[in-house]
């Protein structure tokens, strides 16, 4: 697969924030931080979860993980509920809690080091692994279903991360946009201040499709 | 009025308590009815709570309705924001178990004032004559008790009452049209590739009928189609109970008391209802009422009459047939996603722009019965990370690629009939929750009929964006609405309640929404729920003038 970047490099969603609401421009730049110190996640948590969570939405940029650490973070120290929950898993937070140790308890097992201190390839297997339930046995399992545990690490991941105005940027999502709203929304209209794509052409050829 | 601390203060989560941090309600300090006993209690302020309590209090009883979440201020506590809106939803957790586990909150209840109102998207079919008597004419699920010529009139009051917007000619079902406001025009991009796929095919469209303005009424402007409905609706263009019936029953005198979770139904020596107790901020009350209304979605309705067993009810209140929690039905809601070369920004419009029912009724040519609604529609960042995550398993790279590629996909979503099995059910589990009930467990499998269904679904989406040019991309099981639990019938033995959500059992004991569905239909249920409501508030008040209750 050949890595493609944004088709909007010219674009960042922040020029139009004084189109916003007030309330909806507060939650999105807290997105930016500071962000105050964990409450849930111990330090040694905190950098096994970071790794993953890289892993998981493919990108290494730490000022987006910031973010996304701290809005798990938030979500875990939170006692509001998770909507739902197999009957075979434990809360949300002995799921995160004790499945990054049984993942560390996996990489020794399989590569003789701890998650952060074996390869990159090695890390990205043992999610992989997780995500089907096929990861090499280890008695963990039992109470922590690799599934499950997959699942909530892999939504808590995105559903910040997608929330970042960088990579709304990115994407080429307009944002918000209330009170001023859409006007030109049929095929191929957009807005004056919405993203326009770059590079039509090239990108075409990228596609490989 | 009962005040007695039975949660410790500390250990109490505070859920149902607040919109802004540290901010409590004083609604318990001002009552308007406290110790009286009132005519009618509603349990949950949404789409048919909000029905009733305004018709009710319109018609001059005195109402009190209970909600366990906040009364929103969509100025100040919605943004126009994926993430910030989370609170909308019925956040607590449910137990999720079968071989097609639900997933709540976003996908189905909302918790506050307007209840799941402040976040459905604003799509307001009728149900088709044939929805009502599926067993007559298919041979499967049950014949509800009601037609819908008993609907009829008050499916025409909502579309009044609320302004819909729609087409001048809906072609299916016994309904077609005019609307009330004129629909909304234009439709997005991705609305645009779905009509013109369906066109190629001999496919009739349309735009939808829906609860969103498309001119201004009562105060409120039209829609500018920035695609927030399931955010909470900040221009207030789309209707939810939190902005139009409830504050107007307040303004006929109804009582809403917030933040406030009900946790029984109280019973009489003589097998009535009394009231309700609920819990405050940590400490419990009661409500004393003439007649006790649920409307408390699929989940929590039955969780609430079967934790109110009492020594008259051993295994829970109205559940003499054993059907309290059973026959639960989401619709099947596959998202089908198709590539497109130019540029489809699913961000925009409102989330259901375009939609055909042609395949909704029963085709003899089809290996199974019923059928669905396609609705086109659009979706914004968070949502669409969670479809290919969760529902379709992508991550890593494969992720990034496809967002990247965001604006170029169209999105088609089933609605599709699901059939009422007697396992599909909610239960109470061994688990506690903050207020000591023990929360739900819902079991959900899909039967042969769903899934060929499915499959013929997701076919016929495809089929319509590869006629205009679209790529299949990726297809994500996924569930919409959530239906039935307390079903209704004529038969006592095979009911919960009667045709007007009056409970068999206990006569002045009502249960009136989602969960009095007998079957699902194959579209999007709102307006038959309101619809029901505004019936089943017809006969209250009706038995209210005659003096029987």
């Amino acid at each position: 697969m050949i890595e493609r970047n944004t088709y909007y490099p010219d674009y960042d969603v922040l020029d139009q924030i004084e189109e916003w609401d007030p309330v909806t421009a507060d939650a999105v730049l807290k997105r930016l931080g500071p962000f105050p110190a964990l409450e849930f996640l111990t330090g040694d948590e905190e950098q096994r979860l970071r790794v993953i969570c890289k892993h998981l939405v493919y990108d290494n940029r730490d000022d987006i993980f910031d973010w996304v650490i701290h809005f798990i973070d938030q979500t875990l120290a939170d006692e509001k509920g998770e909507y739902q929950r197999s009957p075979d898993a434990p809360p949300e937070k002995i799921l995160v809690r004790e499945g990054l140790k049984a993942i560390d308890k996996l990489a020794q097992k399989l590569y003789g080091n701890d998650f952060l201190s074996i390869d990159v390839k090695e890390q990205f297997d043992i999610l992989a692994s997780l995500q089907v339930g096929k990861a090499a046995s280890i008695p963990e399992w039992s109470t922590i279903p690799q599934k499950d545990l997959f699942d909530k690490l892999l939504v808590l991941t995105v559903a910040p991360y997608y929330s970042h105005p960088t990579i709304w940027s990115e994407i080429g999502y307009g944002g918000p946009a209330h009170p001023r709203g859409y006007y030109r929304i049929e095929l191929g209209l957009a807005d004056p201040w919405e993203a326009q794509r770059k590079d039509v052409t090239e990108k075409e050829e990228d596609n490989g499709e | 009025m009962e005040n007695e601390s039975r949660v410790e203060k500390e250990s109490y989560v505070q859920h149902n308590c607040d919109h802004y941090k540290d901010h409590r309600y004083d609604d318990l300090e001002h009552r308007k009815y406290g110790d009286k006993e009132v005519d009618v209690c509603i349990v949950g302020m949404g789409a048919a709570g909000g029905v009733l309590i305004h018709e009710l209090s319109k018609a001059g009883l005195e109402v009190v309705g209970i909600e366990a979440g906040p009364f929103w201020d969509p100025q100040t506590d919605f943004a126009s924001d994926e993430l910030h809106a989370y609170s909308l939803n019925w956040q607590d957790t449910r137990l999720s178990g079968g071989n097609d586990a639900l997933k709540f909150g976003p996908n189905n209840s909302g918790r506050g004032v307007g209840g799941g109102t402040t976040h459905f998207t604003g799509v307001f079919y009728r149900f088709h004559e044939s929805d009502f008597r599926v067993k007559s004419t298919d041979g499967v699920g049950e014949d509800w008790p009601i037609s819908y010529q008993d609907l009829e009139p008050y499916y025409d009051k909502i579309e009044n009452d609320i302004k819909v917007s729609g087409p001048k000619h809906f072609p299916w079902g016994p309904f077609n049209g005019p609307y009330p406001y004129p629909e909304r025009e234009p439709i997005s991009a991705w609305a645009q590739v779905f009509r013109e796929g369906c066109e190629i095919l001999g496919i009739r469209s349309s735009v939808p009928p829906l609860a969103i303005l498309s001119a201004p009424f009562d105060g409120r402007p039209p829609c500018t189609n920035r695609g927030f409905c399931n955010e909470g609706c900040k221009p207030n263009a789309k209707f939810s109970t939190l902005i139009h019936h409830i504050p107007k029953a307040i303004q006929e005198g109804a009582e809403v008391i917030t933040d406030s979770m009900v946790t029984r139904v109280l019973v009489d020596d003589d097998g009535t209802v009394s009231g309700v107790e609920f819990n405050h901020d940590g400490n419990y009350y009661q409500q004393k009422a003439k007649v006790v209304i649920i409307s408390a979605f699929t989940v929590e309705t039955p969780r609430l009459l079967l934790n109110s067993a009492c020594s008259q009810y051993p295994d829970g209140l109205a559940n003499s047939s054993g059907l309290v929690g059973k026959y639960i039905m989401p619709h099947s809601g596959h998202d089908v996603f198709a590539k497109f070369d130019q540029e489809m920004r699913l961000y925009k419009g409102t989330p259901v722009m375009a939609c055909t029912q042609d395949f909704y009724e029963t085709d003899p040519d089809n290996d199974f019965v019923r059928g669905y609604t396609l609705n086109a529609h659009g979706n914004r960042p968070v949502a669409t990370a969670k479809i290919l995550t969760a529902d379709a398993g992508y991550w890593g790279k494969e992720l990034r690629e496809i967002m990247l590629n965001f604006n170029f996909y169209a999105q088609i979503t089933m609605v599709g009939e699901v059939l009422p099995q007697k396992k599909n059910q909610v239960t109470l589990s061994e688990e506690k929750d903050e207020y000591g009930i023990p929360r739900p467990k819902i079991t959900f499998s899909y039967c042969e009929n769903d899934n060929k269904m499915i499959e013929h679904g997701v076919e016929k989406a495809n089929q319509i964006f590869k006629a205009r040019g679209g790529k299949p991309a990726f297809v994500a099981a996924d569930t919409g609405h959530l239906l039935g639990g307390c079903r209704m019938g004529d038969d006592p033995t095979n009911s919960v309640v009667n045709g007007f959500c009056q409970s068999h059992d206990i006569p002045n004991l009502f249960i009136c929404g989602a969960s009095v569905f007998t079957t699902s239909g194959g579209a999007n249920p709102t307006e038959t729920i309101m619809a029901i409501a505004a019936r089943t508030a017809d006969y209250i008040a009706d038995l209210g003038k005659k003096g029987e209750f």
